[in-house]
């Protein structure tokens, strides 16, 4: 049995590349079906939009006598071509891995540390949606289910004994950080939109989903600060009074763009006279510059622009990098757990084979000499050859599972020696190339 | 009994270092294995500490109210026990390195000076006494916690102001939090700094004949007692808040601190028991 990895990922290639191999929840279900009716006794599709990895397992019957890396090769290339994307997606973006690479691949993906964002959340949650869409599908087995359930435990400790997943990496969550920072109950703060920017209205949103409902937006175009309520909730602010709203307000975001700033430190310094020591912060994320430095200056108001705010997210990145040590610690502890596991399986399909032998030629010996007997001695004879057969197959049995705490070797020989007394077709163990796991 | 006493007297400073080395790798270093045996450690510290202040009434004869040494293991006893129910109540467990390190002070000179005093001076020996002395440690030790709480509100302040974001911005919780902290522990040190005040005037008019209403130690209470007082009406009824009201309590204990020490060593008075 060899678990196998063929996929696609931001590190193999460009957007536009890896965009073709995209496969939405139908296309999954219908390419899981194609393989596991062929080549794999198990398999599962993980796509977003920045990987599209199938794993599967090639049981043993198919890695009987076949070249592995050969049937990789074609699930490589029928993968490409089930998303007739030939023209864009060639061989070099694809990469392809054996049982354990494999695996410890798919831990590092659940643990976020192969995401384009180091740390990413969202990817643990995709990986368990699109298992259970296979296992729907019902091409999962013992094998996927326990690497996935592997995966996912691997993706809990990370986020639990690590900080991979700490801090803020993009200026909007930047920002709400720096809020969470200065205030205690967020959810009872005002906030002020100036502004219709991207980056300024998803900053408001995510204060929005934090539980902020004093809402103001305002604009220099009414209509689109109307827009902008009806989005976020609130009211709209006229423009050529903003400023002096601001003492009413505890967060303030600014993305305008104009060549002068809209708030110098004078007037706010004016207008808060009488809430002169009410707690302020102003987020400036407009380019030029839309709100006057010198506002720092002002007792109580915290002034943080696109630089500071960038800062920030420079910083968490550091951060999280300086934790993939540890990450890989946790993958190296349940990597091995599962591989140990595996490694218990192979036995297996002797154990199996050695029964089925044993019962074939327990009925074919019955099934000769059946007519001598009436209906009553049928079932007695049944009976007894039966236990005969699992008596004389206990000990083997026991024995081959005992093979387990063997080496490498020392099982597979014992093994193809029970195979060879018994007349049973040789079979291929984890190929000893899809071991070594790649080394970054 | 005694030599019991006396190793202690050894082993909780070397206590008191060891949980607040602890509680700062814990926030400096981030230190997972420190995180999870701080607050044990603390408990651990906390019960050796309870049962030396007991056993010291016990072997002594007498509270350990009646040296500033032994005022000042009271109140190391006191500062930790009130950061323990701090961060019992809040849950906030980051703070705890910059009390300890008050209490280990205490503890470290108090271990060095403390004297097993047997005989009391007689006018020491009263009920109304110990419990002016009790309510002033108490309010002294909330009136630490204020300042420490306040110091940690000016550091993140300037951090969030000159954009450092490392440990202290990282570690501390928010701003309102820490200034919610420090006024709670000021409005507590304020009450009880007001009984000590009325309880110690009714105790001075019974118990001292010729004292004098200007004795540089009651002028350096009262003015702590306004300081505060002012900042608490400041707050209630002219809105100061942040940065003002957080300098003003940590003025406050600066001036706390000086009546306790500078007016007690260098000015005479009534007050000099010790």
């Amino acid at each position: 049995m060899n678990l196998i990895l063929v996929g696609i990922n931001h590190r193999t290639a460009p957007l536009e590349v890896r965009e073709k191999l995209w496969m939405s929840d139908d296309e999954i279900k219908a390419c899981v079906k194609q393989y596991y009716n062929n080549v794999l006794s198990e398999c599962f599709i993980l796509s977003t939009c920045n990987r599209t990895e199938l794993y599967g397992v090639i049981p043993s019957s198919e890695s009987n006598g076949v070249d592995v890396n050969h049937t990789i090769e074609q699930i490589a290339q029928s993968l490409i071509e089930f998303k007739s994307a030939g023209n864009t997606i060639k061989r070099k973006h694809l990469y392809t891995f054996g049982t354990l690479p494999a695996a410890k691949h798919l831990l590092k993906v659940a643990a976020g540390i192969d995401s384009m964002v180091l740390g990413d959340v969202q990817i643990l949650h995709q990986l368990r949606e699109h298992f259970l869409l296979a296992d729907e599908t019902q091409t999962t087995g013992m094998i996927l289910h326990r690497l996935v359930q592997t995966a996912s435990r691997v993706g809990k400790r990370t986020r639990h004994e690590t900080h991979i997943t700490a801090g803020a990496v993009s200026v909007s969550y930047a920002a709400v950080e720096l809020a969470i920072k200065i205030f205690a109950d967020i959810e009872s703060k005002s906030v002020m939109l100036i502004g219709a920017g991207e980056t300024g209205e998803l900053t408001a949103k995510l204060l929005v989903s934090r539980g902020i409902k004093n809402v103001f937006v305002t604009n220099r175009t009414r209509s689109k600060a109307e827009e902008l309520t009806t989005a976020l909730g609130g009211t709209v602010v006229e423009w050529d009074s903003f400023v002096s709203v601001i003492p009413t307000m505890d967060i303030v975001i600014s993305s305008v763009t104009s060549p002068n700033y809209i708030l110098t430190k004078e007037q706010l310094e004016q207008v808060r006279k009488q809430k002169q020591q009410k707690t302020l912060f102003v987020i400036d994320i407009g380019v030029p510059r839309n709100i006057e430095p010198a506002v720092n200056e002002i007792e109580n108001v915290f002034l943080h622009d696109l630089d500071s705010l960038t800062h920030i997210v420079d910083q968490t990145m550091y951060k999280r990098k300086t934790e993939i040590p540890k990450v890989n610690e946790i993958i190296f502890e349940e990597l091995k757990e599962f591989y140990e596991w595996m490694e218990a399986l192979e036995v297996v399909p002797t154990i199996k084979d050695l029964r089925s032998h044993f019962e074939n030629v327990r009925q074919e010996e019955v099934g000769r000499l059946v007519h001598r007997f009436s209906d009553k001695e049928k079932e007695l004879v049944d009976t007894i050859t039966k236990r005969i057969v699992n008596r004389l197959l206990h000990d083997p049995t026991i024995g081959l599972k005992e093979e387990n705490k063997q080496n490498r070797e020392e099982k597979s020989k014992t093994q193809q020696i029970v195979r060879r007394l018994f007349g049973l077709k040789p079979t291929t163990t984890i190929s000893n190339d899809f071991i070594e796991t790649e080394d970054n | 009994m005694k030599s019991v006493l006396d190793g202690i007297t050894v082993a909780l400073p070397l206590l008191y270092f060891g949980t607040a080395l602890v509680y700062g790798l814990s926030f400096f270093q981030d230190n997972v294995a420190a995180k999870k045996v701080k607050t044990p450690f603390l408990l651990v510290t906390l019960f050796v500490h309870f049962f030396y202040l007991i056993a010291r009434t016990i072997e002594f004869n007498h509270p350990p109210i009646t040296t500033v040494f032994e005022i000042m293991t009271v109140i190391a006893f006191s500062l930790a026990t009130s950061y323990r129910i701090i961060e019992f109540r809040t849950q906030i467990k980051n703070t705890g390195f910059f009390i300890l390190i008050v209490a280990l002070l205490l503890q470290i000179i108090s271990a060095f000076f403390i004297q097993d005093l047997i005989e009391v001076k007689a006018i020491l020996r009263s009920n109304l006494l110990g419990f002016h002395v009790i309510s002033a440690i108490a309010g002294i030790s909330a009136f630490s916690i204020s300042a420490v709480y306040g110091i940690l509100y000016l550091m993140l302040y300037h951090n969030i102001k000159k954009n450092r974001f490392g440990i202290i911005y990282q570690n501390l919780p928010n701003l309102e939090k820490l200034e919610k902290m420090a006024m709670v522990a000021v409005s507590v040190g304020f009450v009880l700094l007001t009984i000590a005040i009325l309880v110690g005037g009714v105790w001075l008019v019974r118990a001292v004949e010729n004292y004098s209403p200007f004795d540089p130690k009651v002028i350096g209470t009262l003015v702590v007692w306004l300081l505060y007082g002012a900042g608490l009406i400041g707050q209630k009824s002219f809105g100061w808040k942040g940065r003002r009201i957080m300098v003003l309590s940590i003025s406050g204990f600066a001036a706390a601190f000086l009546s306790l020490t500078l007016i007690n060593m260098y000015l005479s008075g009534f007050h000099n028991f010790f």
